[in-house]
């Protein structure tokens, strides 16, 4: 009881804290000298229709690297904790229940266009409100449906760890190649800039963003590949 | 507008913090900090937002001459992005360790996993 | 030069191409790592060189061909090319540490490690402040998976809080990261400080408050850092090496640092107070630690503390901030990860249980290297920046500051040190000796670290101002013994001698009369000690370097011309000696107590300097006279209390007892008949040169002359009391270095030539006498005087010594101790005294009490049964006394040899008071000394009552010994039957009440009290995660109000 009374007399300050933000907060009317200078000049010198895409990828893609490795990691480290324990026996302690013919049917009519539509949200990243993380997402939903329907379906770690290895390494690659042919690391100008709007556009950013797709997917299946293996034990 | 989203922001962070610093259970101090961190995420992108301005991607609705008047600020746009993503990855990992320091214990609460102290 | 990018690129490209190798090639992965992380650590090295040739220059590497602020820079300089290596290396020296660790979890794990690594260089390379965030959470993800790595189970709960806290920490730093971009509209570090005069107005400085705040926390603030405890006790050792050095030393560190760029002037002041309380806190509860990996953590936060502390002191350290910073921080960086890895060698986690490490001479040595290192000893690089750090503070007056920096260093060294006794004299298990693990790629990595501290200590002395130390020939001398350690005990003895003797003979020239004294006392008085040390058989391991590093702080003692030598030299003699004390058999308390006296006496030692300085860089000894009122007193008063300890006046005298009786048979005079004398010069030259001072109307020099004058009378009364003969010698040099005080401090000539009169006869009599009470003891097996007896017949040489020597000791005539009474009573006459005069003389009868046990017990009366076999001390242990049998004849016959240069050389500092030396004769203003026919007319008189003695003895009749029965009853203790036991009883009646132990109370009331507050402080950190949480919340709450909120 003491305790929720002490937290909550700090959380009234830190609230205090948070009116005085509020209070003293006036929303800017023009944009601010970065987001003006992106404003002007995403279009001719990356070519991305969405500004937001060309900081990712390549304003700030040191941020969406380490974004990138953020996932990596957490991935592995899911791994090797969920590893760690040898769990006894690998065979199921209780019965799970069969998932139902509405669900299994479904998945196989839903996961080839989840994926596709996947795809198409990280290739598309740089014209539209979409990219490389979400659609890593979507593909990732797309196995977890895979391991809804079949909980004890094995993926095999070594094709997940290899898309991870491969695309990673890919994205570094561009981007050191954007160092040699290019203004500096993971400038996507190694490619034509192109026209404004169209699918191969914006120099290096579809290869990247479809890259970072890929690897989202894959550290996102990984990590439920390792926790759903825990089922059961 | 900004300021409702800053204040709900504000609030969630509020709640979710009250959750995590009062909730024994680790899942659901886990699930606390998810509702905190989503605050954090609003208020992200609120401090972006402007009134009557558009999102920023160039396409028919924005004309590239007339952008930086019509287009709001991209960058809290991207950071929230990676900070979603961060989020994420820490969530997972404290799920995970919270799963491992259940098998451990046969525990969930946060105050039996005290050897470590003085 | 090679873009700092590529450090990244390498780091995470090979940790996602060991995804690719996969487990069942671990081994292949495993030397991936190693070559990744050499490959960066060679990045970082190959822009050592392009910095070392210009410190200033900057070079900035932009990312996506855009310039900042629109697009990420990273940014090399010298700080971060030093802390992007140290970062990298102890990455590496890690990862060769782990290696099991590492293939048993597998390719992960050695990913993780990599981003780890990677993720630190890119928080110290950065300039943009969200991607500081972004790697800020990568080491956070990276410290969580790393965990996993230790065999301790409770690991899994420590990373877990860590995980809590940094969802608090990511919280704030988005907070605040999102409203400075919306208060300056960059992400860049540099373009915010550019703006931070407007920023830190209004929603801006809530928005730095929070940004600084996290960042903060990651350097682990007391009191909110239960967590990075936590992760220090529980993780693998290697993993705890990486993150005190990388994550804590170098990077949080470095990232406070640039957020401070923005802060400005206004948060220094935070800064500092937040340091110092983590410094002095973490030390004080390191003190009641008995897990060492934890106490290693605690004093990993208190060294981040002080590094935060320095960082808050910028302001004023201007060009000398590197240095001092960089200094402590790469010495905590080195030494910190040394002890971790040491620790990994050691099963068990008691630090009494690093006992086991006791037949392992490199380990040890490496093990006081580092702690050294952390304790700002010379020569290592800690030491060159808490000088200059100290120095700085005073010449602006913070001197709050420089007090909570000296106390939390001697926190810091009483418990570092005291685990070096454990060490040394703790008992150990067997078959934990067995269980310690000396891999040799584990070995191989710690001996790097203390090559690298080693070097670290070279080059820090070539940067500073004043003279390498490293480079002086006593230092490099006693260090040559370290090498020459195998061989065997005659040899480097022989080496020792020659040495000390040749090294005098060469600076003879340069000795000024004063000087001379001390030399010849310092180095050809030593060599005499070391011939008993010939005795020794076997290599002695350690007692060469250690004994060799204390004459060489004596000698460049002497040779000090600025207050830089004088205190390096005093810390080297303080450290020597402390490990000479340190190796008799129950020597471990008094040791340490020895040390944290001296380490006490030492800072207010170096205090008094700074304040002296006050900025003048180098200070000479010559310009304390030059002192201006106010402060003339202060830096007086410093001074001297730093000096009484080492001479230990009263009140500061319990160290003495202990450690000079418990000292081995050869180490006993020395640190008794010499290093005593260290305090008497620093005293001399105090005095020389700043002459009497007042405070509030107070004479300095009479409260020395009453301190003095009581320390004789009670340092001789507690003598008397004695029942162990080493015991009782040791109060008797409290008395007799009362008596040089209170000569000093009498501030006439006479005075001073009484009191180096006492120099000489002091090292000659006490060494004597603790070489045949030593060699009396070595014999008999006891210090116990009443269990001796009788030994006259059987060990004649060392009673004609003891003989002598408290003939001269007693000051009557015909000996040299004569010479010095009756100096002493002209120089009393001499002034207007007449108080403290009166316990001088009464202590005068006291010293021939105890001095006749001397001759009574041991010597005469009855032999013990089993005594009756007894040999002469050893002959090594006898020639020294003989040869001090014969200078003190000398002495007494020539007194002026040794003091009339002297007493010219002191004239022009006391007008012309001096004394007379006409050929034999000495003259005073109130009589004269003729030490020659004193000496035949002593010489007659006795040889008179001999005769006749033995006339009168002629027709005694031999007793048997056992002709004495004891009357019936079995007594309780047996020796309370003894006559020589209590000999003093009625004295003891009388006067006893003099010397309870007040002062060993005071100061065992006085430790107590700090433990007790250390364990009752320490059970704030609970252990839950939920409080630390909590703990840190209010920590930021409370930094609000008391900084933002006003």
């Amino acid at each position: 009881m003491i305790k929720r009374f002490i937290v909550l007399l700090f959380l009234l300050a830190l609230g205090l804290i948070f009116t005085q933000l509020l209070v003293e907060y006036i929303p800017d009317s023009e944009l601010n000298l970065t987001a003006h200078y992106y404003a002007e000049h995403t279009a001719q010198d990356i070519g991305a229709s969405n500004i937001v895409t060309a900081i990712i990828v390549t304003y700030r893609g040191l941020d969406t690297l380490g974004e990138v490795t953020v996932l990596f990691l957490t991935a592995a480290i899911v791994g090797l904790l969920l590893s760690k324990g040898n769990y006894k026996g690998k065979s199921l302690q209780r019965q799970l229940p069969q998932s139902g013919e509405l669900l299994t049917t479904g998945s196989h009519l839903l996961v080839p266009l989840i994926l596709l539509l996947g795809a198409y949200v990280f290739i598309n990243g740089h014209l539209t409100p979409g990219g490389g993380f979400q659609g890593g997402a979507i593909i990732a939903s797309a196995i977890l449906l895979i391991l809804l329907t079949d909980p004890l379906r094995k993926f095999s770690h070594t094709l997940i760890a290899t898309i991870e290895a491969t695309s990673g390494l890919l994205f570094l690659f561009i981007g050191v190649l954007g160092m040699i042919y290019a203004g500096g690391f993971l400038d996507n100008r190694l490619l034509p800039v192109g026209e404004l709007g169209t699918l191969f556009s914006a120099g290096a950013i579809p290869f990247i963003y479809s890259l970072i797709g890929l690897k989202v997917g894959a550290e996102f299946s990984s990590m439920l590949v390792n926790l759903s293996e825990t089922e059961g034990s | 507008m900004v300021i409702i989203a800053m204040v709900t922001g504000f609030i969630l962070i509020l709640m979710g913090l009250y959750g995590a610093l009062t909730n024994t259970n680790i899942l659901r101090m886990i699930v606390s900090f998810s509702v905190a961190n989503t605050g954090v995420n609003i208020v992200l992108v609120s401090v972006g937002y402007m009134h009557g301005r558009t999102a920023p991607i160039l396409d028919n609705a924005v004309p590239l001459a007339e952008a930086s008047t019509r287009i709001i600020d991209p960058v809290p746009q991207a950071l929230v992005l990676t900070a979603i993503v961060i989020g994420l990855g820490i969530t997972t990992l404290m799920l995970a360790y919270a799963y491992k320091l259940y098998e451990t214990k046969g525990t969930l609460d946060i105050s039996k996993f005290s050897e470590l102290k003085w | 030069m090679v873009n700092a990018l590529f450090i990244i690129i390498i780091g995470l490209g090979t940790a996602f191409l060991l995804g690719l190798l996969g487990n069942t090639r671990r081994n292949i992965a495993y030397v991936f790592m190693l070559f990744a992380l050499t490959a960066m650590a060679w990045i970082a090295h190959s822009w050592l060189w392009i910095f070392t040739i210009d410190a200033h220059s900057r070079v900035d590497m932009f990312t996506a061909g855009t310039a900042p602020p629109f697009a990420i820079n990273l940014r090399v300089g010298i700080v971060e090319t030093v802390l992007v290596l140290l970062v990298i290396m102890s990455g590496l020296l890690s990862a060769v540490y782990m290696k099991d660790a590492l293939l048993r979890l597998g390719y992960k794990s050695m990913s993780v490690l990599l981003v780890f690594v990677m993720a630190l260089c890119g928080i110290i390379l950065t300039r943009d402040v969200f991607n500081l965030f972004v790697f800020f959470e990568l080491a956070v993800i990276a410290t969580a998976g790393l965990l996993l790595l230790s065999d301790d189970k409770r690991a899994l709960a420590a990373g877990f809080k860590y995980l809590i806290i940094s969802q608090l920490v990511s919280m704030f730093l988005l907070l605040g990261i999102i409203f400075a971009y919306h208060a300056t509209g960059t992400l860049n570090i540099d373009g915010m400080a550019e703006q931070s005069p407007e920023m830190l107005k209004g929603i801006g400085s809530l928005a730095f408050f929070f940004m600084f705040m996290a960042i903060l926390t990651e350097a682990k603030p007391f009191p909110a850092n239960g967590w990075a405890l936590d992760i220090y006790e529980s993780a693998h050792p290697g993993f705890s090496a990486m993150f005190s050095a990388g994550m804590a030393g170098a990077a949080s560190v470095y990232a406070v640092d640039k957020l401070l760029l923005i802060g400005g002037q206004e948060w220094l002041p935070v800064v500092t107070v937040i340091g110092l309380l983590s410094f002095v806190a973490a030390n004080l509860l390191a003190l009641v630690q008995t897990n060492d990996r934890r106490t290693l953590g605690y004093s990993s936060i208190g060294q981040v503390g002080l590094i935060l502390a320095v960082m808050g002191q910028q302001d004023i350290l201007g060009e000398h901030y590197l240095f001092i910073a960089g200094g402590i921080l790469l010495s905590h960086a080195v030494a910190k990860a040394g002890l971790y890895w040491i620790s990994g060698l050691i099963q068990k986690r008691q630090l009494t249980d690093w006992s086991v490490l006791r037949g392992q001479p490199l380990l040890i040595f490496a093990f006081v290297s580092f702690i050294g290192m952390l304790s700002g000893l010379p020569p290592f690089p800690s030491f060159y920046a808490k000088w200059d750090l100290v120095m700085m503070l005073a010449s602006v007056d913070r001197l709050w500051i420089l007090g909570f920096i000296l106390l939390g260093s001697l926190l810091e060294a009483s418990y570092l040190f005291r685990w070096f006794g454990y060490i040394l004299k703790r008992d150990i298990i067997k078959e934990d000796a067995q269980h310690l693990s000396l891999a040799s790629y584990k070995l191989i990595v710690i001996f790097i670290a203390v090559v690298i501290a080693w070097g670290l200590a070279y080059l820090w002395g070539e940067l500073s101002s004043y003279n390498n130390l490293l480079l002086a020939i006593p230092i490099l001398f006693a260090l040559s013994f370290l090498l020459l350690d195998f061989l065997p005990t005659w040899i480097k003895n022989t080496l020792a001698i020659a040495g000390m003797v040749a090294y005098f003979f060469i600076a003879y020239p340069s000795y000024n009369p004063l000087e001379l004294i001390y030399a010849i006392i310092f180095l050809l008085g030593g060599a005499v000690i070391l011939l008993a040390s010939y005795y020794e058989k076997g290599r002695r391991v350690g007692f060469y370097p250690s004994a060799m590093l204390m004459f060489a702080g004596l000698t460049l003692l002497v040779m000090a011309e600025n207050s830089f030598q004088f205190f390096a030299a005093w810390e080297f003699l303080t450290i020597g000696s402390y490990f000479l004390i340190l190796r008799g058999k129950y020597s471990e308390p008094h040791a340490l107590l020895y040390l944290i006296f001296s380490l006490a006496g030492a800072y207010l030692i170096l205090s008094g300097f700074a304040l002296a300085a006050q900025g003048m860089i180098p200070f000479s000894l010559e310009s304390l006279s030059q002192v201006a009122q106010p402060i003339a007193p202060w830096v007086f008063l410093l001074l001297a209390i730093g000096f009484m300890t080492k001479t230990a006046v009263i009140g500061l005298h319990i160290w003495l007892p202990g450690a000079h009786a418990e000292a081995e048979t050869d180490v006993s005079p020395m640190v008794s008949g010499i290093l005593l004398k260290a305090g008497l010069f620093g005293l001399m030259i105090l005095l020389m040169n700043m002459g009497k001072q007042q405070l509030y109307g107070v004479e300095l020099t009479y409260i020395m002359l009453w301190l003095g004058a009581l320390s004789a009378f009670l340092g001789n009364l507690m003598a008397v009391f004695q029942e162990d003969a080493k015991r009782l010698l040791a109060y008797s040099s409290i008395g007799q270095m009362g008596y040089a005080l209170f000569g000093l401090a009498l501030m006439n000539q006479l005075g001073w030539l009484m009191a180096l009169m006492f120099v000489i006869n002091h090292y000659i009599y006490k060494s004597m006498l603790f070489l045949s009470v030593g060699g009396v003891a070595k014999r008999t097996g006891t210090r116990q005087m009443y269990q001796m007896g009788g030994l006259i017949a059987m060990m004649p040489l060392s009673f004609i010594a003891v003989l002598i020597g408290i003939i001269a000791v007693s000051g009557v005539p015909p000996l040299s101790g004569f010479g010095g009474r009756w100096i002493f009573y002209n120089a009393i006459m001499a002034s207007e005294y007449r108080l403290p005069m009166m316990l001088i003389f009464i202590s005068g009868p006291i010293a021939f009490l105890y001095l006749f046990r001397l001759i009574h017990t041991i010597f005469l009366g009855q032999l013990k049964d089993e005594h009756r076999k007894i040999k002469e001390a050893p002959f090594w242990i006898i020639l020294p006394q003989m040869i001090y049998v014969t200078a003190l004849l000398a002495f007494a016959v020539v007194p002026g040899m040794a003091l009339h240069r002297v007493d010219n050389y002191l004239n022009p500092f006391f007008a012309g008071q001096g004394l007379n030396w006409d050929g034999w004769t000495i003259t005073s203003n109130y009589g004269y000394w003729s030490p020659v026919p004193i000496m035949i007319v002593i010489a007659v008189i006795f040889a008179t009552l001999f005769m006749w003695l033995l006339f009168v003895n002629r027709k005694a009749q031999k007793v048997k010994q056992f002709n004495i029965v004891y009357s019936a009853e079995r007594p309780y203790r047996p020796e309370t039957t003894h006559f020589a036991w209590n000999f003093f009883a009625p004295y003891r009646k009388a006067m006893g009440f003099l010397i309870q132990p007040f002062v060993t109370r005071f100061w065992e009331t006085f430790a107590d009290l700090l433990h007790t507050l250390a364990d009752i402080v320490r059970r704030f950190y609970t252990g839950n995660g939920q409080t630390y949480a909590v703990q840190l919340l209010a920590f930021i709450i409370v930094i609000y109000l008391f900084k933002v909120g006003y």
